[in-house]
C-alpha cells in the first residue's frame, strides 16, 4: 500500500522531509500561539486560565492606547521607509547603470550595509548618533548644526534613517538587475516613434521595471513592518514609547517590562494577520505585474 | 543592452556615487576606528589619527567571553546550514524535476514562510522549548533557524537545478541508473557552485539572526548578535568594547558576503531575480 503510494508519487520522497520539518515548525507553534492568546498566562506563574477573546476585545475596543499607538507608528514606518528606500534605491540604480571602471568596488561598498548584522548596525549607529560624543554631530558642527538624534522628537526619524542606510542598497541592487535585463526592441520602437527621454522612461522603462519594483516593495514593506533588531539596539523602543513598533511592543509586553505572555501573544496574532493580509495584497499585485509584462 | 548602457559616468554622477559608497562603509570604518582607540580617546570624535591599540579586543575576549559567543555562533550556523542544505536541496530537486498536483501552491506556501514575523513564532517556541527543557541549547536554535534556511534553500536551489539541462539525466536513465543515483552522481556535482552560494547565504542569515537568539538563549548558547544586550544600560557604556565585539561579529559575514557577491541579487530575492 505505502510502497505503491510512493511509487505513483515519486516527488514525495524528495519533498517530504522538508515539508515535515517546516510543517512541524509552523503549524504547531501557530496553534500554540492562538492558544496562548486566549489565556492570561503570565511569565513566572504556573497557573493560568482561558479567558476567551478577552485579550482581543481589549485590543480592538480601543481601550488599549499603547497598542493603537504602536500599530500606527509601525504602519507609518513601513510606508515611509519603503517609499524612501524605493526612491533612493532607484536613483542609485540609475547611477550604477553606467559604465565605469571601479564598478566592482562600488558594489563591494554597497554590500557592506546589506550584510551587516542588523543588531550591530543599531548599536554602531547609537554610538555615531550620540548627541555629545557621536561622530555625526561632530561632522555637523562644521556646518553649525547639532541634532539630538535619539530624543523623543527625533528617535523615530533616526530609526528610519538607519533602516534606510541598511536597506537602500538592497533595493538598488534589485532594480539595477532589472535595468540590466531590459530588452532592446521597445527602445528601438520608441525611438522610431520619436518619443523623448521622459516619454521613453514613463511609457517604456517604468512598465518594464514594474515587476522588480513590486518585488522590492514586497520585501521592504513586509520586513519593515516586522522591524525589531534595529529599534532594539538603537533605542530600546524609547525614549518613552516613541519607537515602540509592533514587534517591540510584543517584546516589552511579554518579556521585558511585564510578563503578560497571553496579552503579547494576542498582539502577535494581530501582527501575523496584518502581515498575511499585506503580503497577500502585495504578492497579488506582483503576480499581476509579471503577467502583464509577459 | 538598453538605453543607458553606453552612458559613461560623468563627474557629477561619479561624485554622487562616491559619496553614497562612503556613507555605506563609514559606520563599519568608524566602528573599527573606535575599537582600536584607547579608553581616553574613545569619546572624542575629533580624533581620527592615533596609535591603535588592541586593548579593547583583549578585554572583550578575556572579560566578555567573546570566544564563547563565537563558538556558539559557529556551532549553530554550521549545523543548521548543513541540515538545511541537505533537506532543502532534496526538496528543491523535487520541485525542479517533477510535475505534481498543486506544485506551485506548495512552492508558494514555502515562500510565504519568508514573510512570517519571527515575533509570532518565537513566543510559542519559547513556551514550548521551556516545556521540553531545551531553552538555552544549541539544538533549539539549530532547529528554529531551519524555519528560514530550508525555504530559502528550496527556492535558491530550485532555480539552480532548473538551469541544468535535463538531457544529462535522461542519458543516465537510458544507461539504467536510478533517479536518486543520478541526483547524487550527476546533478549534485553540477550544482556545486549553487550549493556553495546557497550555503553561504544560509550562513550569513543564521549568523545575523537576532530575535530567536535573544528569546531562546540566555547564557550557554547565546550567539554573537545577542552581545548587544550586554551594553544596553546607559551608564558606563563601554564604547570600545561594544565596537570590538561588533567588529568580531561583522567581519566574518562581510568576508562571506564578498565571496557570494556574484549571486547577491539572486540570494536576496530568493532566486526571484537573477
Amino acid at each position: 500500500m505505502v510502497r505503491k503510494y510512493f511509487h505513483s508519487r515519486p516527488h514525495l520522497a524528495y519533498i517530504l522531509p522538508a515539508f515535515l520539518i517546516l510543517g512541524l515548525l509552523t503549524f504547531i507553534p501557530t496553534l500554540f500561539l492562538y492558544g496562548l492568546s486566549l489565556t492570561n498566562y503570565e511569565l513566572g506563574y504556573d497557573s493560568f486560565k482561558f479567558v476567551g477573546l478577552d485579550n482581543f476585545v481589549r485590543l480592538l475596543s480601543g481601550r488599549d492606547e499603547e497598542f493603537w499607538y504602536s500599530l500606527r507608528i509601525s504602519i507609518v514606518f513601513m510606508v515611509l521607509v519603503t517609499a524612501a528606500e524605493l526612491l533612493l534605491g532607484f536613483g542609485l540604480a540609475v547611477l550604477l547603470d553606467r559604465e565605469f571602471r571601479l564598478k566592482p568596488l562600488a558594489f563591494a561598498c554597497l554590500i557592506v550595509p546589506i550584510a551587516m548584522t542588523p543588531s550591530i548596525t543599531g548599536q554602531i549607529w547609537k554610538l555615531m548618533l550620540n548627541a555629545e560624543n557621536g561622530v555625526v554631530n561632530y561632522l555637523l558642527h562644521f556646518m553649525g548644526g547639532k541634532v539630538i538624534w535619539l530624543s523623543p522628537e527625533h528617535a523615530f526619524l533616526s530609526t528610519m534613517m538607519v533602516d534606510v542606510w541598511q536597506n537602500t542598497p538592497f533595493v538598488a541592487l534589485i532594480i539595477y538587475a532589472g535595468m540590466r535585463s531590459l530588452p532592446t526592441e521597445p527602445y528601438e520602437a520608441a525611438a522610431i516613434d520619436g518619443a523623448n527621454r521622459v516619454q521613453t522612461f514613463r511609457f517604456v522603462t517604468l512598465p518594464l521595471l514594474l515587476p522588480v519594483i513590486l518585488l522590492a516593495i514586497v520585501f521592504r514593506a513586509i520586513d519593515s513592518l516586522k522591524t525589531f533588531d534595529i529599534p532594539y539596539s538603537l533605542t530600546q523602543g524609547g525614549p518613552g514609547s516613541s519607537t515602540e513598533f509592533l514587534s517591540m511592543h510584543v517584546y516589552r509586553l511579554g518579556f521585558a517590562q511585564t510578563g503578560w505572555i497571553g496579552r503579547s501573544a494576542a498582539v502577535s496574532v494581530i501582527l501575523l494577520m496584518l502581515i498575511t493580509v499585506i503580503s497577500w495584497v502585495l504578492i497579488r499585485a506582483y503576480r499581476k505585474g509579471v503577467e502583464n509584462r509577459g | 543592452m538598453n538605453a543607458y548602457t553606453n552612458k559613461r559616468l560623468g563627474i557629477g554622477a561619479g561624485s554622487l556615487l562616491l559619496l553614497v559608497c562612503l556613507i555605506c562603509i563609514f559606520p563599519m570604518f568608524w566602528m573599527i576606528l573606535i575599537s582600536l582607540k584607547s579608553k581616553a580617546l574613545t569619546y572624542d570624535p575629533s580624533v581620527w589619527f592615533f596609535s591603535p591599540t588592541l586593548e579593547n579586543f583583549k578585554t572583550v575576549f578575556e572579560n566578555r567571553d567573546a570566544v564563547g559567543y563565537l563558538k556558539n555562533s559557529a556551532i549553530v550556523v554550521v549545523l543548521t546550514t548543513i541540515v538545511s542544505i541537505f533537506i532543502g536541496g532534496m526538496a528543491a530537486y523535487g520541485f525542479a524535476r517533477f510535475e505534481f498536483k498543486k506544485k506551485e501552491n506548495r512552492a508558494f506556501w514555502v515562500l510565504s514562510l519568508r514573510m512570517l514575523p519571527p515575533m509570532a513564532s518565537v513566543i510559542p517556541m519559547f513556551v514550548m522549548a521551556s516545556l521540553l527543557n531545551v531553552l538555552d541549547t544549541h539544538l533549539v536554535l539549530i532547529v528554529s533557524y531551519m524555519l528560514f534556511n530550508i525555504p530559502f534553500t528550496i527556492w535558491m536551489m530550485r532555480s539552480f537545478f532548473e538551469e541544468i539541462p535535463t538531457a544529462l539525466e535522461e542519458a543516465a536513465f537510458v544507461d539504467g541508473a536510478s533517479r536518486f543515483r543520478v541526483f547524487l552522481t550527476i546533478i549534485l556535482p553540477l550544482a556545486v557552485p549553487g550549493l556553495i552560494a546557497t550555503a553561504i547565504f544560509c550562513i550569513i542569515n543564521s549568523w545575523n539572526e537576532f530575535v530567536f537568539a535573544l528569546f531562546l538563549t540566555s547564557a550557554h548558547a547565546s550567539t554573537l548578535p545577542t552581545t548587544v544586550t550586554l551594553f544596553l544600560s546607559v551608564s558606563g557604556v563601554a564604547w570600545g568594547e561594544m565596537s570590538a565585539v561588533g567588529v568580531v561579529t561583522i567581519l566574518p559575514v562581510l568576508v562571506f558576503a564578498m565571496i557570494v557577491q556574484r549571486y547577491m541579487i539572486r540570494g536576496l530575492t530568493f532566486g526571484g531575480v537573477k
